[in-house]
């Protein structure tokens, strides 16, 4: 069966080729299209987390509600009050009530690497005649350059510079930009507390991205006094060991306690849409290419069953069974199949290899590496598309395979030319 | 032993036409057939049926008592394969197997396609094709297809041959040749052989005639 089944593909060399070829884009298409996205989502995984840290303990937000301020104004003397203006607003200056009993949850904690209390405000930056508002992050820079990878990425000044006291700052490019400021140039920064209090420039960093270079840093004592709130700390960004774990283990911290706690993950879900998208795109080109070509072998073997009717009487009358006549399809179509993917991995690996050559990302001065185009070149991406297009031609071949064997002997011979 | 039809009777089609009316035959082992008959007078039909190809509309056929109608898959194909040869009215090779793969195709659906090559080759020597054996069937006269048809009949040296009309389709030459091969085959290894034939003096050298009518046996010379 098998090798008459090869004979029946070598017989029609061109249709056979054809089918093939609908195989092979298939199966190079998900290899290729598989293998760019996957490097692309590793490589944006890479910088998401080199660049920031993995976990952010942020204040949590209190807004009042109706029945907040009973207490405090009616102690227990009535049991319902009902207020003329409902009380509404934020519940006090976000804090993080008890850092220090953070800070010795965290050194105690194996998984945690390094940590880096802040004090985070919005402010306006002034020079001359323009402002511009942006973040303002207080932070020692000993503890910040350990959890993200700002020291990394000064193009001008060193981040250690900003000190533990002094008003230095260090701007993004972008805001530099804006600001239209220069370096050592004394700039005003208001934090909507008190009067503005200049700051000198002492460094520039690039992130890499547009909104990362709107921020600006400096230390946490002078952010705290310039906006007037000593010994506020209201975010805590945490370093791993282990990235992996950062979605777990604020999962566990956000049970137990009272601030708002993200990882890196959670927080750009956003790309991780990206990502499911791109899979998505991914599944219905490979679905088309695959549909298109397990159609080509299904209309190529059905012909061969019409064609082979009288074939399949002489088999049958000789003892073959109806097993053996529809696998003698189904090998067809598997024969097609595992040759089609055969071919469309290793051209698919080539293309691959000759991705990766390509220049991509890269710019002098910061972390984004000056590179090649990430590929993912993975068993798992090579069997998955084998499977795919092996799969996809048994599918098509089946019905094919099933009608050749429908018929009786002398149901194909009476219908037949007698 | 013998292979017999009792009672038999065939009906296709809806509404049904009744091609076959009881019929009841008995074919001692060894015997050698000729159906004869009008056209369309239910001969092929009665060949299918004989052989198990068909299936009956009413009775039984019997081989050595075993009725064919009862047996199960595994061993339908077993009877198919070693007991009966079957040589169908348009010799119906298959058009990409050579000569010698075509009449071995039998042997090749329990494994015995290599001890039976050198039997293959006999055959084909006996009947003029022993050169021609790595040909394919369109490179074949459609005389030397018909003697490949019967070899790849005889090859698992069948109980039973069944052929319709097998010289129906050849010159007076080709045809003398073929009947020769089935009178061989009849004499040298016992084979029951029927044959549906509308030619009268091959009819005449078989043991005996059966002649149908109207799906009925109207005349049998024994
Ligand atoms: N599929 C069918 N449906 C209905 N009637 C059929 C069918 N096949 C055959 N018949 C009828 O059955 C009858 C017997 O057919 P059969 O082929 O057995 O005749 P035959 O004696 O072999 O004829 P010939 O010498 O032409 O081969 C014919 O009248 C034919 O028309
Ligand atoms: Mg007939």
């Amino acid at each position: 069966m098998i090798s008459l089944a090869i004979r029946y593909l070598f017989s029609r060399k061109r249709q056979s080729l054809f089918t093939l070829l609908g195989i092979f884009l298939g199966a190079a298409g998900f290899v290729i299209i598989s293998g760019f996205f996957a490097g692309f989502r590793t490589f944006m995984i890479d910088q998401l987390v080199n660049n920031s840290a993995h976990i952010f303990i942020e204040a949590r937000q209190e807004f009042l509600t109706t029945h907040s301020l009973d207490d405090a104004f009616f102690a227990k003397r009535i049991s319902h009050a009902f207020w003329k203006s409902v009380p509404a607003g934020k519940k006090d200056y976000n804090r993080i009530e008890n850092p220090e009993g953070w800070y010795k949850r965290l050194e105690a904690d194996p998984r945690v690497d390094a940590y880096s209390p802040q004090l985070v405000v919005a402010a306006l930056f002034s020079k001359g005649g323009t402002s511009v508002s942006a973040t303002l992050t207080g932070c020692t820079p000993e503890q910040q350059a350990r959890v993200n990878t700002i020291a990394a990425n000064m193009t001008e000044g060193a981040f250690s510079e900003i000190g533990n006291g002094g008003n230095r700052i260090i701007l993004g490019q972008e805001l530099l930009r804006r600001l239209g400021a220069k370096l050592l140039q004394n700039i005003l920064v208001s934090t909507g507390a008190g009067a503005p209090t200049p700051f000198q420039i002492v460094g520039v960093y690039d992130s890499g991205s547009k909104g990362g270079n709107q921020q600006a840093y400096a230390s946490l004592a002078d952010v705290q006094r310039a906006n007037q709130t000593l010994n506020l700390v209201n975010q805590i960004d945490v370093r791993l060991a282990d990235y992996e774990q950062s979605a777990s283990v604020a999962t566990t911290w956000s049970g137990i306690s009272l601030e708002a706690i993200e990882s890196w993950d959670q927080r750009n879900a956003n790309i991780f849409t990206i990502f499911s998208l791109q899979a998505m795109m991914r599944n219905i080109i490979v679905s088309v290419v695959m549909l298109v070509a397990g159609f080509g072998i299904y209309n190529v073997l059905m012909m061969t069953v019409t064609q082979k009717m009288k074939d399949i009487a002489i088999l049958q009358a000789m003892g073959y069974e109806s097993w053996e006549v529809r696998s003698l399809f189904l090998f067809q179509g598997l024969v097609l199949g595992a040759i089609g993917a055969a071919l469309g991995l290793i051209v698919g690996y080539f293309v691959c290899q000759y991705l990766e050559t390509l220049p991509f990302g890269g710019r002098a001065g910061t972390t984004v590496p000056l590179g090649h185009l990430a590929i993912d070149l993975s068993f798992a991406i090579y069997s998955q598309a084998a499977l795919l297009s092996i799969l996809s031609a048994l599918v098509a071949s089946y019905l094919p395979a099933r009608a050749a064997a429908h018929f009786t002997p002398i149901e194909i011979i009476r219908g037949g030319t007698e | 032993m013998a292979l017999s039809a009792q009672q038999v009777s065939k009906r296709i089609g809806n509404p049904a036409t009744q091609i076959l009316t009881s019929i009841s035959l008995e074919i001692p082992d060894g015997q050698f057939v000729a159906l004869t008959g009008r056209s369309g007078s239910g001969k092929s039909t009665l060949l299918y049926m004989l052989s198990g190809l068909d299936s009956v509309s009413d009775g039984a056929v019997l081989a050595d008592g075993k009725d064919l109608s009862q047996m199960k898959r595994v061993e339908k194909a077993h009877f198919r394969n070693e007991q009966i040869g079957f040589v169908f009215q348009f010799h119906y090779l298959i058009a990409e197997l050579t000569v010698l793969e075509n009449v071995l195709l039998p042997a090749k659906k329990y494994g015995k396609a290599a001890e039976r090559t050198e039997f293959a080759k006999s055959i084909l020597e006996k009947v003029g094709l022993a050169e021609k054996h790595q040909r394919l069937p369109r490179q074949l006269s459609g005389g030397e297809e018909q003697r490949v048809a019967i070899a790849r009949a005889l090859i698992m040296e069948p109980k039973y041959l069944f052929a319709d009309e097998p010289t129906g389709s050849l010159d007076s030459v080709n045809g003398e040749v073929v009947m020769k091969m089935l009178e061989l085959a009849n004499v040298e290894k016992k084979m029951t052989i029927i044959m549906v034939t509308h030619e009268m003096d091959f009819a005449k050298r078989a043991q005996r005639q059966i002649q149908l009518a109207d799906g009925k046996i109207m005349h049998d010379s024994s």
